[in-house]
């Protein structure tokens, strides 16, 4: 029977003597216990089976598998819980914390949508119309301390007319020209008598 | 899915001249060069995307992990003095990046019977055994902690040496053949059946 240290030394080495990155002294250590110790002879034959098995393992072929089927299968997999993953975006928001920004989220976007209604709806409801003059297309909104000289300078520089306003916020719906609707709102913008101006529609 | 599929397999040595390849690769990355940054990442994405699959097991967090380290290797590759491989250095960005990852959250719900998505299919007795024996095997991995499996992977797929290893994942040579010693008793009581079947 070979020494206790002997037999551990080798037997913590066999893993490398396997797949064969041991120095050549390691190498002729192991060697040599193993020629006396059929215990590490029967270690060394499973140590070569699980190399075997090891590699023909695919973890990132099952972490690929796993991430294309939650895709494929709408309920969530509790063993893939990395938050952000869309699978576990409903648990996410159902945590307290996450709940309650989400909850500040669209009360933000409510707030929001509220707030770009009641600029871009006029003050007043020419025959019950509740939204914005078809022809207006910008909405202006000048800085506080400007002057009647100054929007009116602004106006006929951009070529633009106020079909709508002052609206909730101060703000005015404009008419551009067609043409020039572009240049229209980058002199405005450009304009320091300005705070905003923003086409209706969208359209940048 | 069959059992049979394999995927990329690592020489048990290294071959000649990677490193220096690899080592060009780098130079040429400090000096910003895109080409040879794709050319490293080719190289080296399915290694350490294997590598981070087994540490991880947390498929969404693979892709994040390996891009995280592929991004650190882009913008230090000048802090590559050439002290150790180029592959030892970018594993050991991967390693900590890992660890980190897994820092950020939770464990994972222990996995599921996979089976349950397996085919119904019959299967001859020998690739069911064959299938219970991986399967097993990839339970046992779960139940190790990431630092052991980072040993285990390093050195039955990756083929290191302990050295290697211990650069990587940053501890004495000792540490490591500790961890691998104990992993792979983990691994073997979770065999199912005797050595004399399973052999």
């Amino acid at each position: 029977m070979p020494e206790p240290t002997a037999h551990n030394e080798a037997e913590e080495l066999l893993p490398w003597y396997a797949t064969g990155r041991l120095d050549s002294d390691q190498r002729v250590l192991v060697e040599q216990h193993l020629s006396a110790c059929a215990d590490c002879r029967e270690q060394l034959t499973v140590e070569r089976r699980l190399i075997e098995e090891f590699r023909s393992l695919t973890p990132e072929v099952d972490a690929g598998w796993d991430r294309l089927r939650t895709r494929i299968e709408p309920q969530p997999m509790p063993r893939t819980s990395a938050p952000g993953s869309r699978s576990n975006l409903w648990s996410m928001v159902r945590s307290p914390a996450v709940a309650m920004l989400a909850a500040a989220q669209i009360g933000f976007l409510v707030l929001g949508s509220a707030l770009l209604l009641s600029l871009s709806r006029p003050t007043y409801h020419a025959l019950g119309a509740a939204s914005a003059p078809a022809n207006a297309d910008a909405l202006i909104i000048f800085r506080a301390d400007a002057s009647q000289n100054d929007v009116r300078r602004a106006l006929r520089a951009a070529n633009a007319s106020i079909v709508g306003g002052p609206t909730a916020a101060d703000a005015y719906l404009l008419r551009l020209p067609r043409q020039q609707r572009q240049k229209a709102l980058a002199g405005l913008r450009a304009d320091h008598q300005v705070e905003m101006a923003e086409p209706i529609d969208g359209t940048p | 899915m069959t059992w049979s599929v394999r995927v990329t397999r690592p020489r048990a040595k290294p071959a000649r001249g990677r490193s220096n390849t690899d080592g060009e690769l780098l130079a040429r990355v400090c000096a910003k060069d895109l080409q040879a940054f794709e050319a490293l990442y080719r190289i080296y994405q399915p290694r350490l995307a294997r590598f981070l699959a087994n540490i991880l097991q947390r498929p969404q967090l693979v892709e994040e992990v390996l891009d995280d380290t592929m991004m650190v290797v882009w913008q230090t590759a000048d802090r590559f003095k050439g002290a150790s491989k180029p592959s030892t250095w970018i594993f050991a960005i991967a390693y900590r990046k890992a660890l980190k990852a897994r820092s950020r959250w939770p464990d994972p719900v222990p996995e599921e019977d996979r089976d349950s998505h397996a085919s119904a299919d019959p299967q001859p007795d020998e690739q069911l055994r064959h299938q219970h024996l991986r399967d097993a095997l990839r339970e046992a991995m779960s139940g190790l902690s990431p630092e052991h499996r980072a040993v285990v992977d390093l050195t039955y797929f990756h083929g290191l040496g302990y050295r290697e290893i211990a650069d990587i994942v940053d501890c004495p040579v000792d540490t490591v053949k500790t961890r691998m010693f104990h992993a792979r008793r983990r691994l073997k009581r979770a065999i199912p059946g005797s050595f004399a079947d399973w052999l």
